[in-house]
């Protein structure tokens, strides 16, 4: 279908947006090399120099360093729990055909309806009650519980994709179930896991509120989440060492968005379409 | 954000039974479901059951947590409603909701449309679209703030074309504060939502939009009485989780950008579930709104569903 000149508006507002999108990003990065007194007098001029000042001030001051490496371990040791628990229950789930199979996956299906924000101060006791709160152990713990749902029913649909006769060709040899698991399924399932990964370490790593509530605010523990916040009071408006706190919360997903783009556009993209 | 890219499929096709094999070697597929149980447990323990705890906890006098506890019945109902600043969060949260999502799915849908038709440019938008979904809410707070507040991008890029007399401490402003919770919704989320409708869309066969052109239709026809109708149930699921999303996920902006101020100008109910647990340490009261917050999101979900239950 062309596109007429009736959609000049249409191509307006839509560049409008994209704009609204970059400045911001844009004004990020320049203000991170810039002082006070340049960020004011010239808000959109490109840095003069490339001076990394405020990213040291805002590594020392908010213990920035320590907070990337909490994110980081609390991160991966979630992810790695996640593919635990969800790729051999959706290898169950996938190759049942039982009642109790469908009705497991109706419960996993149901949690996309669970915000998990609602359940704040509950987890907040249960961290309380088995004398996790204020670690990081808890988050390992709590966020694969929170990221179930999702991955389960993503990896399901993966492996309902592996054709039978592959299974029956193992078990001919003698396979066992993990067997199965391990050298047919986890391998042609591998762009799912994919998927699983990559929506996750987004989520985890950006994850705020409970981290907030449950790792709590002392420097040795907190995540990089938590520890952005606070330059706002410790700098007071010192907006180049707030602006470069933020740039470096923001490489990890940039460098893996623009390692895995195509991947990671897939990935959300063809979870969507396949509802 | 994550969680919208996938929808409950609940029945796809399980894979037929292959006819080939006889009966003697049909032991395939045992020793499976079993599998599935640490996953459930997992889920059940830290999701589930920290869900039940909340009307648990609704029903109990808790002034603290090092305080005493008893059992409170009704009461802490009756505190709630007798309470003003309930009443503001409420009235705050519908203005949040009746503003937000709609403003977002429609403008995500146009957008979405916009995208799926591959115009000049299409990929760099697609790319940019991602920007939101991708970075972290403390984040997307610290736009907002370097954004709005007294010395900050607006206020500058105002006096820049000369309307200084329209500055304003947007964030620490009664009239606005609200409106600047609004803004962040709205901004952060029509880009990922309309990446997820541009996809949806361009599953939708072509020759529907090219048999409405030969028929006269103009573009803005054919988005709304051609692909509308054949992607409505998906709209409604992503209005679904976009309005969950509004309505529990606007504490943490809330506790970034206004702490709930000035006044409760822009207090909403999520928000206070957070105060009066965490800071006023009253939880009973923090958890008798988390049931009535629950109580709306249900109600929302069942009312959307409706409106965009497949008329065809």
């Amino acid at each position: 279908m062309k596109l007429g000149k009736r959609w000049l508006p249409a191509h307006v507002l839509v560049w409008t947006y994209a704009v609204l999108l970059v400045v911001p990003l844009y004004y990020f990065l320049a203000s991170a090399f810039k002082s006070n007194d340049a960020i004011f007098d010239r808000p959109f001029a490109p840095p003069t120099s490339l001076g990394l000042h405020n990213f040291r001030t805002a590594f020392e001051s908010a213990d920035l360093g320590l907070a990337i490496v909490n994110s980081g371990l609390v991160t991966v040791f979630s992810l790695a729990l996640t593919l635990l628990l969800a790729v051999p229950a959706a290898f169950a789930l996938a190759r049942s055909t039982g009642r109790t199979a469908g009705l497991i996956e109706k419960v996993f299906s149901l949690g996309f309806l669970i915000p998990t924000f609602a359940a704040l101060f509950p987890t907040f006791l249960l961290a309380a009650a088995t004398g996790l709160f204020h670690t990081r152990a808890f988050m390992v713990l709590f966020l694969p519980a929170t990221a179930l749902p999702l991955s389960v029913v993503i990896l399901v649909q993966f492996m309902r994709t592996v054709p039978a006769e592959m299974e029956e060709a193992a078990r001919l040899d003698g396979a066992s179930t993990f067997a199965v698991l391990r050298h047919v399924y986890a391998p042609m399932c591998l762009p799912g896991i994919a998927t699983v990964l990559l929506l996750n370490f987004l989520t985890f790593w950006n994850e705020y509120l409970y981290s907030l509530v449950i790792i709590g605010p002392d420097p040795a523990q907190r995540t990089v989440q938590v520890a952005l916040p606070t330059l706002k009071s410790i700098t007071g408006t010192d907006y180049g060492v707030l602006t470069a706190g933020t740039v470096l919360t923001l490489v990890p997903v940039w460098l893996v968005y623009t390692v895995l783009q195509k991947r990671m556009q897939q990935a959300l993209v063809s979870g969507a379409v396949k509802m | 954000m994550t969680t919208l890219t996938t929808t409950p499929d609940g029945t796809a096709a399980r894979r037929p039974v292959p006819p080939s094999a006889p009966a003697a070697r049909s032991t395939p597929r045992q020793g499976g479901t079993v599998l599935a149980v640490p996953a459930l447990v997992w889920y059940l323990v830290f999701m589930v059951g920290p869900m039940i705890a909340i009307f648990v906890i609704a029903a109990l006098h808790w002034p603290g947590m090092l305080q005493p506890v008893s059992f409170a019945g009704w009461g802490n109902v009756r505190t709630v409603l007798d309470d003003p600043v309930f009443w503001d969060a409420v009235a705050n949260t519908a203005v949040q909701l009746a503003v937000a999502v709609p403003v977002m799915i429609v403008c995500a849908y146009m957008l979405g449309y916009y995208v799926a038709q591959r115009p000049p440019g299409h990929r760099v938008i697609r790319y940019l679209l991602f920007i939101p979904g991708l970075i972290s809410t403390p984040a997307k707070a610290m736009v907002f703030y370097a954004a709005l507040s007294p010395d900050g991008l607006v206020n500058g890029a105002l006096q820049g074309v000369g309307l200084g007399s329209l500055t304003d401490a947007w964030l620490a402003s009664p009239s606005t504060a609200l409106a600047c919770l609004i803004a962040l919704d709205v901004w952060s989320g029509i880009g990922f939502t309309a990446v997820l409708f541009a996809a949806r869309l361009n599953s939708v066969p072509g020759e529907l939009g090219e048999a409405a052109q030969l028929d006269g239709a103009g573009h803005w026809r054919t988005m709304w009485t051609v692909h509308f109708p054949v992607i409505r149930d998906y709209v409604g699921v992503v209005t679904m989780l976009q309005f969950l999303w509004t309505l529990f996920g606007s504490a943490q902006h809330v506790l970034l950008l206004t702490q709930g101020g000035p006044g409760t100008s822009s207090t909403t109910l999520s928000f206070l579930v957070y105060q009066k647990a965490f800071i006023a340490a009253d939880l009973g009261y923090s958890q008798t709104v988390g049931v009535f917050l629950f109580l709306t999101g249900l109600v929302g979900l069942l009312a959307i569903r409706r409106v965009f239950r497949q008329t065809y």
